[in-house]
């Protein structure tokens, strides 16, 4: 567990939101799934409560952007996910997601 | 007395009468939307303004409110308007990405406006005059909060010196923000003039407190955004948006912190009353559920909350407030 929640949080730390570079973006996105599957169910709750306000809006971006390319199960950890953010950060930070020009 | 609008080109006045309300006067002059509506108390005129480019002051003569047209001189709706604290100038935020400040010319007997165009890049939806009648703050659709100088020689003197600087000449930039990423819906200075808060489309709220070198405290809120916002005392903030309840914010001036302050509405009525067998076969058919919850909403407004307005007690001390919405309800709150 100590390791998956290390790996979560290198991997919001280093998000390339201020880049323009979309084969960066890709592959950030690619681990950040990674990691967000690498969670054991009870697991996740305590993951998000460790973020900050910030943290969350960013975990919700890169969900829903896990959201447009599904695989197999992606879409179902992602909803799992989904549900523990949206208990933290509210509709707002959905909104944030829709109108952030900085994207992940 | 309340004017109102009731979503056409008509502006609609009301009297209160014990506790009845009465309409007692219709104004007939825009040929579209009124957008925008203000009453200034001590002159007794109201100014108005709308989708048709226009504004117009009216003046009470006898029972009569009588028009006069103020030329904007823009080719976009009109969306605000807000008298100056003073009385003797009014601002206009429209569509065509400026600001019209109008004053009356009195050897003309006319009114006649000036611009502030640079550099605001969208619609201005919302405006808030500074106590000193000078500094006018503007949210806009460009997702800027910005405070210009709207100063004019001919109705009034050189201003003194602000926190927000000394000097004011005409369309004088003093203040930008860059923080928020949505329209911004609303605007306004606390009772000294020394902070200024809006709220904009991506659910944030946010203060810039000149005292503090102009530093701009955010808040990104779990709601849905917020439409209007006024201050209730210089660290307290009342808004209220697409969630259709009003709630509270503190700011905490050493920390240069914004936290909420909890939700204000009416506690939930009485218990939910069972389901006929029929009403449940409707729900399932209409909503593939038969579950009551969520059918409607249990705040006092059933719809957005579009604007806020201090009845008693001005800005630094506000006992009641009023709160309007697109459900077409009114409804005063005590503050406690």
């Amino acid at each position: 567990t100590g390791d998956a929640l290390r790996a979560f949080h290198t991997a919001l730390r280093s998000s390339p939101v201020n880049s323009k570079n979309q084969a960066m973006k890709e592959q950030a996105q690619g681990t950040m799934l990674k990691v967000l599957t690498s969670f054991k169910s009870s697991e996740i709750e305590q993951a998000v409560n460790s973020l900050d306000r910030n943290g969350v809006d960013l975990l919700m971006k890169y969900i829903y952007k896990g959201f447009e390319k599904p695989t197999e199960n992606s879409s179902a950890i992602l909803l799992q996910w989904h549900e523990k953010a949206l208990a933290v950060g509210g509709l707002g930070s959905i909104v944030r997601v829709l109108t952030a020009r900085k994207t992940v | 007395e309340i004017a109102l609008c009731p979503n056409n080109h008509e502006v609609h006045i009301y009297r209160k009468d014990g506790a009845k309300w009465s309409k007692v006067h219709e104004l007939k002059e825009h040929n579209g939307q009124v957008t925008g509506i203000d009453w200034a108390p001590e002159s007794n005129r109201l100014v108005t303004c709308g989708t048709d480019r226009n504004a117009y002051v009216w003046t009470l003569k006898g029972n009569i409110w009588k028009p006069t047209l103020v030329i904007l001189r823009i080719n976009r709706a009109a969306r605000c308007v807000k008298w100056s604290p003073k009385e003797n100038k009014f601002a206009v935020g429209s569509g065509s990405r400026l600001i019209s400040i109008c004053y009356f010319e009195q050897e003309n007997d006319w009114w006649v406006c000036k611009h502030i165009k640079k550099p605001i890049r969208s619609t201005v939806l919302s405006l808030d005059w500074h106590p000193n009648n000078v500094l006018l703050a503007a949210g806009s659709c460009d997702f800027k909060c910005r405070i210009f100088s709207a100063y004019i020689k001919e109705v009034e003197e050189r201003p003194s010196p602000t926190p927000w600087g000394s000097k004011m000449p005409f369309g004088e930039l003093m203040f930008e923000s860059s923080s928020s990423c949505g329209w911004v819906h609303s605007i306004c200075f606390s009772a000294s003039g020394a902070r200024v808060a809006w709220v904009s489309h991506d659910s944030t709220l946010c203060l810039a407190d000149a005292n503090k070198k102009m530093a701009v405290a955010s808040l990104c809120t779990e709601t849905l955004p917020l439409l209007a916002v006024t201050f209730i005392t210089e660290n307290s903030l009342v808004a209220a948006g697409h969630d259709c309840y009003p709630m509270l914010f503190t700011y905490e001036e050493s920390q240069g912190a914004l936290t909420f302050g909890g939700k204000l509405d009416v506690p939930k009525q009485s218990s939910q009353r069972g389901l006929t067998a029929r009403e449940r076969f409707q729900n399932l058919d209409k909503k593939a559920s038969s579950d009551t919850a969520n059918a409607t909403l249990d705040t006092l407004h059933k719809n957005s909350i579009s604007q806020i307005s201090v009845l008693a007690g001005g800005k630094a001390n506000c006992s009641q407030f009023c709160t309007t919405g697109m459900d077409g309800g009114m409804s005063i709150w005590d503050v406690k």
